[in-house]
């Protein structure tokens, strides 16, 4: 495992309402990435997983506003920076963005090429107009892009390519952390492989150190990461390796995200999809104790009221879960990851459940 | 290219169809008016006369000088015939001066007022606009109802209002004319400030409402702008907010000179109001003085003039809207 390059350390964000309302949307949010590593972020519509994106980038405007907490990117802190720093020094160079719009990302009325300069030149970098094109043209045919692309604007590309004309130019000034929001939602299967392969090509080259995937999309994630981490409600209720979490859910959250979606494996025919009854909480005033208690059917009195470190049976790594002692110390480190039940209750309520769904299937299937 | 050129030789056809039509509607419309303007004629000049049969003979005359004698398809052709000569016939109550001779005098005074005036309430309205868009807080909170207020004021209303306020009551500007009076037209200081002295009150009645319209324009366009994909992304890649505000700028601007030319190009028709309450001796005075007299050329050749000008703005603004936006230029290819 190599060395940390991205060290979240109990990340606070809000967005403030036209009402002047609070709404924390990254709550004591705490992760690593390590040096060649990518990580997945998951959950459903509003669990403030885009927030975290941008959170990440340590760069806030109104109305997204820092609270507290660390970010530390190759150990060096962003989050006391002044905004002009992080502007100049960070953005682009440390921490590259891909948004959710990739399509309506460029300005549509300037060039390619002259968009590519104007943020090179943003991070004052002497360079001339002959070094940046051939830089562009470089990572351009990495991406598969012909160099005349350059010279086009943005209503004169196809979708695909527009999408890897972003990630081309995010990650122009070789970033060490590339978060990419969505990816490929916009993307038909086949070309979100090809994206993601090549955003790949880009980390093996050494253009970029690690990446950050945000995607509702669990099978990709996946296929795609080395870790995952369940979002919901602004806090991190479980992470894990991509294995683990699609296959060995333990947080009744992540475990009915994954019942949610079809994961392709022997059996799949009889899998049963399940959805989570209910809705996410209002962040406006979170509820105490466990954020997830309302829905979850495994709720106890306690959920309602306060915290309990949640434990997990098997391998955990290390980096990423608190490991299974309960001393206060970790507790303390991983309050992101909550929830009181006893874990061998847990594994024992979700074998019952999935002994009876089996009967179910049973009984109805094959008519 | 090949695509592009079929566009615009597309559009030229178009064009001219539409200029045929508006030449036969030109013709057409003011013969349809009620009234006969030679008898108003034969009236003013047999004033005096007890002769019903000198009257009648004036009456002929002219009506033969006039060609209205004359079925309306006869008189049609003649003016087609005249008018590729560019010939726009004689005014009927100004005979015998030629028409393009009363245009040429006057559509010089409608430019020199409005097209300074459009020009400078397009910019202060873009201007502000862009700045309540970008500002925010209280300067949008003043700026937007204002403009609001002053864009939907009616220009005759607004025009009235600076007539009483500066004319009639502060005595600071001559309430009518585009010069005293007692000048002739001429390169002399005295005629020039009497034409300066007589300037603003229609000038300041023109940018006043322009200025409101474009700032509620602008605003909108900026703030859509503003909140647009390409803005954020453009910020997390570290570009400096004052370069972000010039993309923004640039392209919220493109509606906005359709707009420009839009109004450049319908400057005549929307001189009516602001000549005629000030009286002031462009062609909307003359239009106005050729409908109430049944001048049959001249108004065909004033609103050829404005047939003419708006097909040449949006001509214009097609070729110059392909270079400046490339969605357009695009759109104009396929």
């Amino acid at each position: 495992m190599g060395k940390a390059i991205l060290e979240v350390r109990d990340l606070t964000t809000k967005y403030i309402t036209r009402f002047k309302e609070d709404v924390y949307a990254v709550d004591h949010v705490s992760f690593t990435v390590d040096e060649g590593r990518t990580l997945g972020i998951a959950g459903e519509s509003g669990c403030g997983k885009s927030t975290l994106a941008l959170s990440l980038m340590g760069y806030y405007f109104s109305p997204l506003y820092y609270t507290g907490g660390q970010i530390l990117v190759d150990g060096r802190d962003i989050t006391n920076m002044s905004p002009d720093e992080v502007r100049k020094n960070v953005l682009g160079t440390e921490v590259a963005y891909i948004p959710q719009a990739a399509m309506n990302a460029l300005n549509p009325t300037a060039k390619i090429i002259r968009f590519i300069e104007d943020v090179i030149h943003a991070h004052d970098l002497k360079m001339s107009k002959k070094d940046i094109y051939d830089l562009a043209r470089e990572r351009f045919e990495i991406l598969n892009l012909p160099s005349d692309v350059l010279q086009k604007h943005a209503v004169e590309l196809s979708g695909g390519m527009k999408q890897r004309t972003v990630i081309a130019i995010s990650t122009i000034l070789s970033p060490k952390v590339l978060i990419a929001d969505e990816p490929s939602s916009a993307l038909d299967v086949s070309s979100q492989k090809l994206v993601i392969k090549m955003m790949y090509d880009l980390m093996r080259m050494g253009y970029i150190k690690s990446m950050i995937f945000i995607t509702h999309e669990l099978p990709l994630l996946y296929n795609v990461t080395d870790n995952i981490m369940v979002m919901y409600a602004g806090q991190i209720v479980e992470s894990g390796t991509a294995k683990q979490m699609v296959f060995d859910p333990v947080h009744p959250y992540s475990k009915g995200l994954m019942n949610s979606i079809i994961v392709p494996e022997e059996g799949t025919r009889d899998v049963k999809l399940t959805a989570i009854p209910g809705t996410p909480p209002n962040l406006k005033n979170p509820p105490q104790g466990c954020r997830f208690a309302e829905r979850c059917k495994y709720a106890q009195h306690l959920c309602h009221t306060s915290f309990v470190t949640m434990r997990r049976f098997g391998e955990v790594d290390p980096g990423l879960l608190g490991g299974e002692d309960e001393g206060d110390a970790v507790a303390e480190r991983n309050r992101a990851y909550r929830c009181i039940v006893p874990i061998h209750e847990l594994k024992a309520a979700y074998a019952e459940e999935d002994a009876a769904r089996r009967r179910d299937k049973e009984a109805v299937s094959y008519e | 290219m090949k695509g592009y050129k079929k566009y615009f030789g597309k559009k030229a056809l178009w064009f001219f169809i539409t200029l045929v039509c508006a030449v036969i509607l030109n013709f057409i419309l003011p013969r349809l008016m009620p009234g006969d303007p030679v008898a108003a004629i034969t009236a003013r000049i047999a004033g005096g006369m007890t002769s019903a049969t000198a009257a009648q003979q004036i009456y002929q005359e002219y009506a033969e000088k006039f060609g209205t004698n004359q079925p309306m398809i006869v008189q049609f052709f003649t003016y087609i015939k005249n008018l590729l000569r560019g010939d726009l016939g004689l005014s009927f109550t100004q005979y015998p001066r030629p028409v393009s001779d009363i245009l040429k005098s006057s559509v010089i005074w409608t430019v020199c007022l409005q097209l300074p005036a459009i020009l400078t309430g397009w910019i202060i309205g873009n201007v502000l606009g862009a700045l309540a868009a970008y500002i925010r807080k209280g300067f949008d909170k003043v700026l937007l109802p204002l403009s609001l207020l002053i864009s939907g004021l009616p220009a005759f209303g607004l025009a009235i209002i600076l007539l009483v306020v500066f004319g009639v009551n502060l005595k600071i500007a001559p309430i009518s004319g585009g010069y005293a009076q007692n000048l002739i037209p001429s390169f002399t200081p005295t005629f020039i400030k009497s034409v300066i002295g007589h300037y603003w009150l229609p000038f300041f009645s023109i940018v006043i409402i322009a200025i409101g319209g474009q700032a509620i324009g602008m605003r909108s366009m900026s703030i859509y702008e503003l909140n647009s994909d390409y803005v954020k992304y453009s910020r997390f890649l570290g570009i400096k907010d004052r370069k972000i505000v010039g993309y923004v700028f640039r392209n919220a601007m493109l509606p906005q000179i359709t707009g420009l030319a839009l109004s450049i190009g319908t400057m005549i028709g929307g001189a009516l109001v602001a000549e005629v309450i000030f009286n002031y001796p462009g062609l909307g005075s003359t239009i106005l003085r050729g409908i109430t007299g049944s001048d049959y050329p001249m108004i065909s050749g004033s609103t050829l003039i404005i047939t003419l000008m708006v097909l040449a703005a949006s001509f214009i603004i097609d070729i110059v809207y392909g270079f400046i936006d490339p969605r357009v230029k695009a759109a104009q290819i396929e």
